[in-house]
């Protein structure tokens, strides 16, 4: 045993590095992932995983594949097997669109006409009990309001993905820029597929990727 | 030994009550529905063999001329509030389990009005000055016992309670699996099952089959808590401005009955019989105490706190000003048994999580602005999904597989199915849309399924721009919905339409066309 004073430092320094190596492996390991839900489906290759607590802006011109986007967010959280809530402003969300995305229905409410004024309440109140909550937001909302959503949402560890234009910060934007369908000629043929173009915006450089949204 | 306890019971409240806010009319027979299916009936209703239960059809064809009603709960608890004040002045400690149903401990009141029968009078009394025409009174020893003694009117001499209940079907403790069960064990009545020894009880049953048997031997179905609950318990909430709308006041008691809730579950606890305080801006004191026969749990408890408000609120001559403060105590509490998390960790946890925020939202919007989907059979994606209120069963209303045949891995489409991904958005109330030719002709599709022209133009203000030219196109799948039956029948047809990247389902019906669904 190096006593301090004979052999100054290298022995010591040597020994608290191997008790670090020692510590480290003893140590509760908080794997990241566990801290984020996986993306299934071909949406998983642009983004890989959501972290519990971020919002996630979803933006786009009308049918440029946006809601389908959405969609394929909150199935992260049928795949974890968690529970799901979407603000459906104008009640048209497709339910069958939902199944196809991956969303177990069984974990999945749908909040409708929700008035203007009780729009920020009701999503506060979901995002207290919910993995993923899916808002569409109205028009005119409050900047104070999306910030106050935004810091519940990190505070109560769930992932906030919002529809539409989106005025507070958001960890992660997703531009939903449309695409071509295919399959479909002139009057022969099925709607099949559509090549996605999805620009992402995160705390990294942005990244443009393509989902294939398939029958 | 159970405390003896005195039961008031109003037969047929919802009915009653109806009657008394004029919805129902005093000479026909009145039927109550709740959920489709009858909850209570009035006497002219019941001589035509309507029965508790039975659906809004059969009672229709039973008896001609009766008056369907909605149950209301809220009117219902509102409409009881002068029975339960009535007999408050008389005994204090009164907890309702219903409205229409009440009971209160006797001790203190027969002594003081000289016995049981004196208190029975004094209780009829006054609940006939209150224009009820029907209610009956029971005495026994226990809830439960008193319950049963109230249906029949009688007063069940001191520790005569179990051969009182002994000759009962076992189906009056209200747990229809249980009695089942039972019945097909060759237990019938509340004696058989009560002879029999309680730890032998405990293993084939559990812990509620024991809680039964308590009952069914004339006790407590909880034995008496060692626990009194701690002060610290008690949740008050300070109301400024004083509310004077129950919506109002009923808001900030559901989020104190969570609070409360919340509480108990934390030291284990859960509550069968609280106490709703409140005390108005003029120092007015209201207590009242509900019970339920299971625990109380959020949505329990936070709906009779908003009948209780309610009736504190509406009825007439009651308050001289807003309340000013809510206090409730819980007043009788049991171990928390019933909850248990799942296998494979808190799974459980997370639905009961996810099922109170619902709840508190559909408190807020109301419960029909929650909803969740169900798959079912239809051709077009609006009619291939059902929206349910969260919380009513998940149940389709057409079958997802149209052909019975040989048991196939993929549900078979219904025939006339338009194919395809799924529209992500699905408007059940289509916007107009115009689909013209190339020679500005709108596109109709005759009877045959065959269009006059392919379309070339699809203009509509839901459409990016507003519309443009037909880029590709597929169709028609025409339908002919429900031929047999004159006024449901449609006739229409289905087009996919790409306009430029925009790809959308155009439904064209009787000439006019409109945009079912955006794959958007």
């Amino acid at each position: 045993m190096a006593t301090a004073g004979a052999s100054p430092d290298v022995p010591r320094v040597a020994a608290r590095a191997r008790l670090r190596e020692v510590a480290r492996a003893g140590a509760p390991v908080v794997l990241a992932r566990e801290r984020c839900l996986e993306v299934p489906g071909p949406l998983g290759e642009v983004v890989p995983g959501l972290r519990r607590g971020a919002v996630v802006a979803v933006e786009g011109p009308p049918s440029a594949g946006a809601t389908s986007l959405a969609l394929g967010l909150v199935a992260a959280a049928s795949a974890a097997r968690e529970w799901a809530a979407a603000v459906d402003g104008s009640g048209t969300l497709g339910g069958l669109a939902a199944i196809a995305a991956g969303v177990d229905l069984a974990r999945f409410a749908v909040v409708r006409d929700v008035p203007g004024d009780r729009w920020a309440a009701v999503v506060a109140a979901l995002l207290d009990g919910m993995s993923v909550v899916l808002a569409e937001v109205p028009r005119g909302v409050r900047v104070a309001d999306a910030r106050r959503l935004v810091a519940r949402a990190r505070e109560r560890d769930t992932v906030l993905v919002t529809l539409g234009a989106w005025p507070a910060a958001a960890t992660l934007r997703l531009h939903a820029e449309g695409g071509v369908w295919t399959g479909l000629g002139a009057g022969d043929g099925v709607l099949t597929a559509r090549e996605l173009a999805v620009r992402v915006e995160g705390p990294g450089a942005p990244v443009r990727g393509h989902v294939a949204i398939a029958v | 030994m159970a405390a003896r306890t005195l039961c008031l019971w109003c037969p047929d409240w919802p009915v009653v009550a109806a009657r008394l806010r004029g919805d129902g009319p005093t000479d026909a027979p009145v039927v109550v529905l709740a959920q489709g299916r009858v909850l209570a009936c009035s006497a002219e209703a019941r001589a035509h063999d309507v029965t508790i239960g039975l659906r809004r059809r059969e009672v229709e064809v039973r008896a001609p001329g009766v008056v369907v009603l909605e149950v209301d709960p809220a009117g219902d608890a509102r409409a009881f509030e002068p029975v339960a004040r009535a007999v408050e002045a008389l005994a204090p400690r009164l907890a309702l389990e219903r409205p229409g149903l009440l009971s209160f401990p006797t001790r203190g009141p027969s002594r003081y009005f000289g016995g049981d029968e004196a208190l029975v009078a004094r209780v009829l009394d006054v609940v006939r000055d209150t224009a009820v025409p029907d209610a009956r009174v029971g005495v026994a020893d226990g809830v439960f016992a008193a319950r049963l003694a109230a249906r029949r009117g009688v007063l069940v001499p001191v520790d005569a309670t179990p051969t009182f209940l002994a000759p009962w079907p076992v189906g009056a403790l209200g747990d229809e699996d249980l009695a089942s069960l039972l019945c097909r064990l060759g237990l019938r009545t509340l004696g058989d099952f009560a002879a029999l020894p309680p730890g032998a009880v405990l293993a084939r049953f559990g812990a509620r089959g024991l809680g039964v048997h308590r009952l069914a031997r004339g006790e407590d179905e909880h034995p008496p808590a060692l626990t009194t609950p701690p002060p610290d318990l008690v949740e008050v909430c300070e109301l400024d401005p004083p509310a004077a709308r129950v919506d109002a006041a009923a808001f900030v008691a559901k989020a104190l009955a969570d609070r409360l809730l919340e509480r108990l579950a934390a030291v284990g606890l859960a509550c069968t019989h609280v106490v709703v305080e409140a005390e108005t801006e003029h120092g007015e004191h209201l207590a009242r105490g509900w019970r339920h026969e299971g625990a109380l749990t959020a949505a329990t408890l936070a709906e009779r706190v908003r009948w209780q408000l309610d009736g504190w609120l509406t009825e007439t001559g009651g308050l001289t000003g807003g309340l000013a403060l809510l206090r409730l105590v819980p007043e009788q509490v049991i171990p928390a048994t019933g909850r248990q998390l799942g296998f494979w960790g808190g799974d459980a946890a997370a639905a009961d999580r996810a099922a109170r925020v619902l709840a508190r939202v559909q408190g807020i919007l109301g419960p029909e602005h929650v909803v969740t989907a169900v798959p079912q059979g239809g051709r077009t994606p609006l009619e291939r999904v059902r929206w349910v209120p969260w919380g009513e069963p998940r149940e389709a209303q057409r079958p997802v597989d149209a052909v019975a045949g040989p048991v196939s891995t993929e549900t078979p489409d219904w025939p006339g199915t338009v194919p395809g991904p799924s529209p992500a958005r699905v408007f059940a109330v289509a916007p107009r849309a115009v689909l013209l030719d190339a020679a500005g002709e709108a596109v109709t599709v005759s009877s045959r399924g065959e269009p006059s022209a392919p379309p070339a133009r699809l203009v509509s203000p839901v459409l990016p721009g507003g519309g443009g030219e037909v880029g590709a196109w597929a169709g028609p799948w025409a339908q002919d919905v429900r031929w047999w039956d004159r006024r449901a029948r449609a006739r229409r047809s289905y087009w996919q339409v790409v306009v430029g990247e925009t790809a959308c389902l155009v439904r064209v019906e009787r000439g006019e066309a409109a945009i079912e669904a955006l794959y958007d």
